[in-house]
């Protein structure tokens, strides 16, 4: 792909995954944070169905050899260190990095300053003032843990020379047993917690997708089948977000647009753009766009918690798009703990927030 | 609007990030008396289909979600 085919590209996937977003009120910091604070399941179901159709889609389409797959490697120091940071700053922020980038496109300026704070605090940690954190986690006795290291044969599927660990490898055993016990797992949890909290959608089909809020089960399925075809066409990842921030505010800075690799780049900085420009359609569609600000407290807490995405995510190499709905579903062990700690900074802020006394 | 659906109390959380117009309207939900109408105006998609939803499974009776115009809803809930 040229450079404007890329851009091109990015811009349309972005504004479809975008406008996705925006009808489904897809945020995994509401999904992780109501369980907790709610005891509501809803997008929590849809977090987890787009998570079986990828990691069922991603396996599928490198056993027919179409991708390989390319899990994220066990830093385990900086995803354990940047997964925590990262969950604090999205209760804060009011918004993980897609939340929070669907939002803007919403007008909701509360977003658009978190959003300010993520680039910043992602290109501080990137090549600036904090870089050095994010490398010493990523150094010494926190070195990657990698196949090599354990004597474990990195197996089928995966990238050319990855030596990234994986929930199939560790054990040697084939991914797809872990695909099937996976999936079952997860419809086993679907049926046990169906019913009850549906919102009940209805009207002709042209209101239901334009006007309405989106059932759980309809946004799961179009955002796994979005990152299928991401991780298809552009072959080295499937979706992303915060990566794209700091693309876009480090090109702006520099001037140098293709300091890093000029595909990541390009790519990821023009889904961003796209995600904003599809949620905003969608908003004005459904008579939901609308300029907003809280008051300037909750401003400034929204900026501190985008500030603290933004170092989470370069410490922890991923934001919640990159760990938990794309580097899951290929059973990257890496991911995995980098998720896990980004769920546990999400719910311990939340309690702290809005459940003691 | 009839004397039944006559709000006892209006919460306005317009402007409120998520997900403080949920937590604001259980908290105001707690402090008023069975039968008590509470009117929560809303311009936040999420809580404006969340909240229903919640009152609802708390046993709340939710009497009226009405989209007053561009992302503003006003939410009629009566206090079990």
């Amino acid at each position: 792909m040229t450079d404007v085919e890329l851009m091109l590209y990015g811009l349309v996937v972005g504004a479809i995954f975008g406008f996705v977003l925006q009808r489904g009120r897809f945020c995994m910091n509401s999904a992780f944070r109501d369980i907790l604070v709610m005891k509501e399941y809803t997008l929590l179901k849809a977090v987890a169905l787009a998570i079986l159709v990828q990691m069922i889609g991603f396996h599928l389409m490198a056993t027919m050899g179409w991708i390989s797959l390319n899990p994220k490697p066990l830093l385990w120091g900086a995803m354990i260190v940047g997964g925590f940071i990262f969950g604090i700053g999205m209760v804060l922020a009011a918004g993980c990095a897609s939340g929070t980038t669907y939002r803007v496109g919403e007008g909701m300026v509360g977003s658009f300053v978190a959003l300010l704070g993520l680039m910043i605090g992602a290109v501080v940690t990137k090549v600036g003032a904090l870089a050095w954190l994010a490398a010493d986690l990523k150094s010494g006795i926190f070195k990657t843990i990698t196949t090599g290291d354990l004597g474990v044969d990195p197996g089928p599927l995966l990238k050319e020379g990855s030596t990234s660990l994986t929930l199939a490898n560790i054990f040697d055993l084939d991914p797809w047993i872990f695909v099937a016990i996976i999936a079952v797992v997860i419809l086993a949890a679907l049926v046990w917690k169906r019913g009850g909290e549906e919102t009940k959608v209805e009207g002709t089909l042209s209101e239901r997708i334009f006007k309405k809020g989106w059932n759980w089960w309809v946004t799961g399925i179009a955002i796994g089948i979005i990152g299928m075809i991401t991780f298809w066409t552009f072959k080295n990842y499937a979706l992303g977000i915060s990566g794209g921030w700091f693309g876009f505010l480090n090109a702006l800075i520099t001037g140098e647009l293709h300091r890093l690799s000029p595909e990541m780049l390009n790519w990821f900085t023009f889904l961003v753009i796209g995600v904003v420009g599809g949620a905003a359609i969608a908003a004005v569609i459904a008579g939901e766009f609308k300029l907003r600000a809280p008051d300037a407290r909750r401003l400034l807490q929204q900026f501190v918690g985008g500030l603290l995405m933004g170092i989470g995510a370069i410490i922890g190499t991923a934001c919640n798009i990159g760990h938990i709905l794309s580097g899951i579903p290929q059973l990257s062990l890496g991911s995995m703990l980098g998720g896990a700690f980004i769920i546990l900074g999400c719910w311990v802020t939340a309690y702290i927030m809005f459940m003691r006394g | 609007m009839s004397s039944d659906t006559k709000p006892t109390e209006v919460l306005d959380v317009r402007g409120e990030v998520c997900p403080y117009p949920d937590v604001k309207t259980q908290k105001k939900v707690k402090s008023m008396k069975s039968g008590e109408i509470l009117e929560v105006l809303v311009d936040y998609p999420l809580s404006a289909e969340r909240i229903p939803r919640s009152m609802e499974k708390s046993g709340h009776e939710v009497l009226k979600v009405d989209k007053k115009g561009t992302s503003d809803w006003s939410i009629l809930i009566k206090v079990k």
